[in-house]
């Protein structure tokens, strides 16, 4: 799981990343050093409540773009835990698209696979 | 202990100053700087141990935030940073509930002082610790305090902290409505989140204003009672070396039916016609956009009140997901240590959503998928963007 984070971290404008399972286990990360892990699974739990909030209200949602200025958090719910990523700029569909598209491959590697 | 502390100052470089002194105390301690008092006021003071706030803030007096925050951070420790060391204004942050006041530092040694008196707050037990059994009072659990707000008949929102995670409890009128966590909701959440840490959790307590969404039926006698009912522990037998061992079955008689619910489900009955307005003439008529893709709007202030809207069926759950969401983004953005969120898009099946935050508000769109793109979903942002101007 390393190395997949070790590539995702190469991805261009991305700041940080982890993948945490549905039981709050951080399973991997990448970050700069301003992110810490316990931050990012902070970050990571709270977007799976939002998402749990919303299926609640029938308005089931799987992946959520958040813009705080000019950097980006990207969360998406998999089968078995929920990525996260940040990134230092903004995001529209089509590098939404880009992105997972970057993503997909590596964490499938590992047997992860998003929504 | 001192595990995770809170700086709220308006002097970023102070505050960078500052958190680099106290990560040498702890390098494993979390400390978030917020520079903003009036967002300081939706985050939950109960997960931290220690909050620095400046005496004077920008939009409000630092004192009277921390009364407000205080109130619902009893245990948590407040050190009051002034600019000024008179007698007066130590007395006065005294009276408003700080547990120590220090003149803000500007050399080395100064800084080093501070911190070393923090330090001292957290060895020498003068005040209370952030968790109940750090006082040496047999703390009430979580199962008590759940009873004695449904006693009462209160509506709030109990943010529980334990050790390894975190979760909500919804009471609405003296019931509990809904509990969820990470990975689970409905009554296994509740029945988990009581067992945390043998109760001695952290919580937060938040006045609710609407009926949140209801997923447990039965009473919350019911609840706790099955817990702790003997009755509902089957007990399992093994056998060990010989000897009889009585081990505690994992899943009770009364939660097996609800193991497959693993979170939050979703509501089964229908909305009633009858709750459904088009748009509800209570509201500003400002509130129609002229986006006709909107499935539905509504605009609801930093306080979570319903301020607007179009097509919303039962406003008062709607206002209460959006201040909920606008809530958990600005634990994210502290965590983050960035500005609070401008927009917000949640994708789904069925929905895409926009949430657009500013100063006074949050506005919050439901689009239906086939009919929405991004561009409809920019040209909803542009014009949010041009209501706030």
């Amino acid at each position: 799981m390393n190395k997949v984070f070790e590539k995702i971290a190469l991805i261009p404008g991305l700041t940080a990343a982890a993948f945490v399972a549905d039981g709050g286990e951080l399973v991997g990360w990448c970050a700069n050093s301003v992110i810490s892990p316990a931050n990012l699974c902070f970050i990571a739990e709270t977007c799976r409540s939002v998402l749990s909030a919303n299926r609640a209200e029938q308005r089931e949602a799987h992946t959520g773009i958040v813009a705080f200025g000019s950097n980006t958090l990207i969360f998406r719910q998999g089968e078995t835990g929920l990525f996260v990523a940040y990134l230092d700029s903004p995001v529209d569909d089509a590098v939404l698209d880009w992105f997972f598209g970057q993503v997909n491959p590596l964490l499938q590697e590992e047997g992860i696979r998003l929504g | 202990m001192l595990r995770q502390a809170l700086i709220l100052s308006t002097q970023r470089e102070y505050a960078q100053t500052m958190r680099s002194s106290l990560l040498q105390v702890n390098e494993k301690m979390l400390v978030n700087i917020e520079t903003d008092a009036l967002r300081a006021m939706q985050l939950a003071p109960q997960q931290y141990d220690l909050i620095l706030l400046d005496a004077l803030l920008d939009v409000m007096d630092g004192l009277q935030l921390l009364q407000f925050i205080k109130n619902q951070s009893p245990t948590t420790k407040f050190v009051v940073v002034s600019d000024t060391s008179e007698e007066s204004a130590r007395a006065v942050a005294y009276q408003s509930g700080a547990d120590f006041f220090i003149e803000r530092p500007h050399s080395p040694e100064t800084l080093h002082l501070a911190v070393e008196a923090i330090k001292a707050l957290f060895k020498s037990g003068q005040v209370s610790g952030a968790l109940p059994q750090d006082i040496g009072e047999p703390p009430a659990s979580l199962a008590d305090i759940v009873q004695t707000h449904c006693l009462s008949g209160d509506s709030i929102l109990l943010m529980v902290r334990g050790s390894q995670q975190s979760g909500d409890i919804f009471i609405y009128r003296g019931d509990v409505y809904h509990a969820q966590y990470p990975g689970c909701g409905g009554e296994n959440a509740f029945r988990d989140m009581i067992r945390w840490d043998n109760g001695r959790v952290r919580i937060k307590t938040v006045k609710l204003q609407q009926a949140p969404p209801r997923t447990i039926e039965i009473s919350y006698r019911q609840l706790i009672g099955t817990m702790e009912r003997p009755e509902d522990v089957v007990p399992e037998v093994e056998q060990v070396s010989g000897d009889l061992f009585t081990v505690a079955s994992k899943v009770s008689p009364d939660t097996s039916a609800l193991a497959v619910m693993k979170e939050a489900p979703p509501r089964e009955e229908p909305l009633p016609a009858s709750r459904i307005f088009f748009p509800d003439p209570a509201f500003s008529p400002r509130g129609n956009t002229p986006l006709p893709q909107v499935n539905s709007h509504w605009r609801i202030s930093l306080s979570g009140d319903l301020m607007e809207g179009t097509q919303v069926a039962e406003p008062d759950r709607c206002a209460f997901i959006t201040a909920f969401i606008y809530r958990k983004m600005a634990d994210v953005a502290v965590a983050l240590e960035v500005e609070y969120f401008n927009t917000m898009t949640l994708l789904g099946p069925h929905l895409q959503q926009v949430l657009v935050a500013d100063n006074v508000g949050v506005r919050h769109a439901v689009f239906d998928v086939p009919w929405t793109n991004e561009a409809k979903r920019t040209q909803y942002v542009t014009w949010c963007c041009e209501q706030s101007l």
